[in-house]
């Protein structure tokens, strides 16, 4: 009946459809939040660990390292997310949904993040600025397509051809590795002014030999679950290459590597140190990873690998308590 | 890690602002403006940056290191503002390689100065440290060379904040605020300068300029994200405006208060056959067709109104606007006068006109002649001369729906325009006059053989059948020649007929038809539209004895003509006084000035 009056159903004379109530939690804007956190902001966490676990390893004084290296993983991340986020669509379809659609602001974020990196970094002196602008100048080349553009403009003729560092065989790995490492174990002693002397050299380079080593493996783990969508853009990463098998059994023995000089810094630096334990520790953990690559799914098997870093930080805290 | 000092707190902060802001204008590459607005916003970091290295130098020769290192942030600035507004605003021809050469030619010298260790003091005549209560600073004496760099960063910061300050002025919202949001980023350093400079700042050796880098992060990040800077520029605007004026398919021409011509646009340009070069400072009289004629419409009231004008298309009629262009005073500095071709127009209206009258006039008189002597033939059905009228109306309604047919299909505009060999045309006209007439006398004369318009088959074979079909004589005559001059084919058709009725092309001399004044069928229309389709001219002269002579001249079809122009431009005449007078130029004036 068209022209029945609106009875009230409530003793304060309201109707139903007039009275407001609670929106239930929309669990799509929940999983959009998680697959944000799960990307750069993640990715920052593991990176400010990571830094200040090898400031304890080094034994020198806390700064804002971890801080400025944070924010410079989110930064170069957060910018690497946008820029390939159409490619992405296939391996981290949700993280790749929000990329395309605040690409603005993610953009926005990473530019401050890092803008606010380099200023810590200014503040800390020279060595450090030099170290923060080290990852910005790789991410430039490894994502952009600044070097192609640069081989053109010296070889306009095609006689040489310089590709994108991402699409680059295992040295688009290496690159992103040297970077962490370069970045892990400078940055604590760059930001709080202490000469690799004091410390020693070879606690540093067996240092800078396990980061790498380590972080080589947490880049190549994930191509195991990108290896289709990396495949069809072209880009050469181990799984590529040599398939899921074949890629584990390489990076277990760079782990093997990385407990080797784990071992060799324990050594020289007079004992395992609870900083080395507990990296001893996330090294445990990233050997299961790797043991499990190809069988774990979707998301987890980009996570998992830096995960090994969030449980050395855990173990660095229980011995220190 | 020693504390930092406040100062040095409030240069991070504007590293920080500044290097977002030099990422997200980086960016945004290629949009107008943004390499350059990079290139500005690093060179404030950077000036920021050894700032704080300085501020935090415990020693002289360390602070005096880092202020060395400083300058070159502070030259790159004013060279990055400077490209930056013209690029962003759209006066990128000023954006070339060597014109950043030129203006980088100091600030180059400047940084080798500091470079090399500032000899002969001219950067700096003295530096000593001075403790203060906000921190610890290096006071310089400046040199010659400084104030030589600080005049030329004001001289470049002035001379890109002008197109900018235009833009305050706009009428677009998002160009007000980001211009505003972008003088305001631009003038805090200044103001910071200046008082550094006139000594207003009580503390000795701290120069406040790269401290209010914050507001000039600010005011650029502001216009990055709140007006959309790069990714709204009004760059492209001057450029589209100036792609409206060249592509406009009517011809454009500007003329000063001076009578000169000071610009013409592409069209113009081809349509008349004018060089824009030679033309632009010309007097618009030698230039500007009818230029006489059109200049006296006022440009507020008068209505536009259609001159015959010669150019790459023939004789077509164009209808000519005055406007004048009128400064922010409310001065006139200029006419702008549009040629609009409404030759297809006034021909449509024209049809529409005949056709209307073929309809209520001649088609309702054949239609009441077949009527009347039918209704004889009822009552006589032996009536041979009954039966013969109607026969006889009932073939002139034919021949005129036949001729409709053609008129229709003359113009329709789906149909690309072919060329023939004038021979050719010639020969189909007179063989259609022989078929009409098969006794008929036809004399050919000399027939160039030149490439014309088909079109022109129509036309002729219309004359020459009339030419032959509205003769009395017992052995009609009519003879046919055709001479080629100046780019023009001129055709005459003479008869030895009755004549034409003058009342029949004085209709044709006015354009239009009334109930009272009308010709008597549509094959003259057909030959009028042709002619005029063609961009040609019509006029008819009494033949002695009798007879009439009828002389078409349309332009050769340039389109196939061997060793034409190559680029398709008709050849350039010069403009004399009796072609501006009357007719101008890519054409020179038919040879008959007729109808």
């Amino acid at each position: 009946m068209a022209n029945e009056p609106t009875k009230p159903s409530a003793p304060d004379g309201t109707a139903a459809q007039y009275r407001s109530h609670a929106t239930p939690p929309d669990s799509g804007t929940l999983r959009q939040v998680a697959a944000f956190a799960a990307g750069a902001p993640f990715t920052a966490l593991v990176a400010a660990v990571e830094v200040a676990v090898v400031t304890a390893a080094l034994g020198v004084p806390l700064s804002t390292a971890p801080v400025a290296v944070g924010l410079v993983a989110f930064a170069v991340y957060a910018a690497d997310h946008v820029a390939d986020a159409e490619g992405d669509a296939g391996s981290t379809p949700a993280r790749a949904r929000i990329a395309l659609r605040y690409a603005d602001q993610l953009m926005v974020a990473a530019a401050v993040s890092y803008g606010s990196a380099v200023a810590l970094a200014a503040g800390a002196g020279p060595a450090a600025l030099a170290l923060v602008l080290v990852p910005g100048a790789v991410w430039i080349g490894y994502a952009t397509d600044w070097l192609p553009a640069a081989g053109a403009f010296v070889a306009p003729l095609d006689e040489i051809s310089v590709p994108r560092l991402k699409d680059v065989f295992l040295l688009n790995s290496a690159a992103v590795a040297l970077a962490w490492a370069v970045a892990v174990v400078a940055a604590p002693l760059a930001f709080a002014g202490v000469p690799v002397d004091s410390v020693g050299a070879p606690a540093v380079a067996l240092l800078f030999a396990y980061v790498f080593a380590r972080s080589f493996v947490d880049v190549e783990v994930p191509n195991v679950r990108d290896v289709a969508a990396d495949a069809a853009q072209g880009v050469a990463t181990l799984p590529v290459a040599y398939g899921v098998t074949g890629t584990r059994r390489i990076l277990l023995g760079v782990d093997a590597v990385a407990a080797g000089l784990l071992a060799a810094a324990a050594a020289t630096g007079g004992g395992w140190s609870p900083a080395l334990v507990a990296l001893g520790v996330g090294l445990a953990v990233s050997v299961t990873v790797t043991a499990l690559a190809g069988r774990l799914r979707g998301a987890a098997l980009g996570v998992a690998p830096d995960c090994s870093y969030l449980v050395a930080g855990a173990a660095l805290l229980a011995l220190a308590l | 890690m020693t504390a930092l000092s406040p100062l040095s707190v409030t240069l991070l902060v504007a590293v920080t602002v500044g290097l977002a802001a030099a990422i997200l204008a980086w960016r945004e590459r290629p949009e107008p403006g943004a390499t350059w607005l990079a290139v500005l916003l690093a060179g404030q970091v950077w000036w920021a940056t050894f700032l704080v290295f300085e501020l935090e130098a415990a020693t002289l020769p360390a602070k005096a290191l880092w202020y060395d290192v400083q300058w070159l942030g502070v030259v790159v600035i004013p060279v990055g503002w400077l490209f930056f507004a013209l690029a962003y605003t759209g006066y990128d021809r000023y954006v070339t390689p060597f014109s950043v050469a030129v203006v980088s030619i100091v600030p180059a010298a400047t940084v080798a100065v500091a470079a090399a260790g500032d000899p002969g003091n001219l950067l700096a005549v003295d530096r000593v440290v001075r403790e203060t209560a906000v921190g610890t600073f290096l006071d310089v004496v400046p040199g010659p060379l400084y104030y030589v760099i600080a005049g030329y960063t004001y001289l470049l910061g002035a001379v890109g904040s002008i197109p900018l300050i235009q833009l305050v002025r706009d009428d677009a919202r998002p160009f007000r605020g980001q211009s505003a949001a972008l003088l305001v980023g631009t003038a805090a350093p200044w103001g910071g300068s200046v008082a550094y400079l006139s000594g207003a700042i009580p503390i000795p050796g701290l120069d406040p300029t790269p401290l209010v880098f914050v507001i000039s992060g600010v005011g650029y990040l502001l216009a990055l994200s709140r007006f959309r800077l790069l990714t709204l520029a009004p760059a492209p605007r001057r450029r589209a405006r100036q792609l409206v004026f060249e592509q406009l398919h009517d011809p454009v021409f500007v003329v000063g208060t001076e009578g000169l011509l000071v610009d013409l646009n592409e069209s113009s340009a081809e349509t008349f056959g004018v060089d824009r070069r030679e033309a632009i400072g010309q007097s618009a009289s030698a230039v500007v067709p009818k230029y006489d004629a059109v200049s006296g419409l006022d440009a507020e009231g008068d209505k536009p109104r259609a001159v015959p004008i010669v150019g790459r298309d023939g004789r077509r009629p164009y209808e000519a606007t005055v406007r004048d262009v009128v400064d922010d005073h409310g001065r006139t500095t200029a006419r702008v006068i549009t040629y609009h071709d409404v030759g297809a127009y006034l021909g449509q209206q024209q049809r529409l006109n005949v056709l209307n009258r073929v309809f209520r006039h001649d088609v309702r008189t054949e239609t009441n002649l077949i009527q009347g002597y039918a209704e004889q033939l009822r009552s006589d059905p032996t009536d041979e001369r009954a039966l013969s009228v109607i026969e006889k109306s009932a073939g002139r309604m034919l021949e005129l729906s036949e001729r409709t047919r053609t008129a229709g299909e003359l113009f329709d505009p789906t149909e690309e325009s072919e060329s023939a060999p004038l021979t050719d045309v010639v020969d189909e006209a007179v063989a259609e006059a022989r078929a009409v007439a098969p006794d008929a006398r036809i004399e050919v004369g000399r027939v160039a053989a030149v490439p014309v318009p088909a079109v022109l088959e129509v036309v002729l074979g219309n004359l020459c059948t009339n030419a032959v079909g509205h003769n009395d004589a017992d052995a009609p005559w009519m003879r046919i020649d055709a001479a080629v001059a100046d780019g023009w084919v001129e055709v005459t058709v003479a008869d030895d007929g009755p004549g034409i009725d003058p009342a029949e092309y004085d209709v044709l001399d006015r354009g239009t038809e009334t109930p009272l004044r009308h010709g008597s069928g549509i094959g003259l229309w057909i030959v009028k539209w042709g002619v005029d389709h063609l961009g040609g001219r019509i006029s008819f002269d009494e033949r002695e004895p009798t007879g009439t002579i009828v002389t078409v001249c349309v332009p050769v079809d340039r389109s196939e003509t061997p060793g034409a122009d190559p680029d398709g431009e008709p050849p350039n005449l010069p403009l004399d006084d009796s072609a501006t007078a009357d007719e101008s130029a890519s054409l020179g004036p038919p040879p008959n000035a007729g109808r």
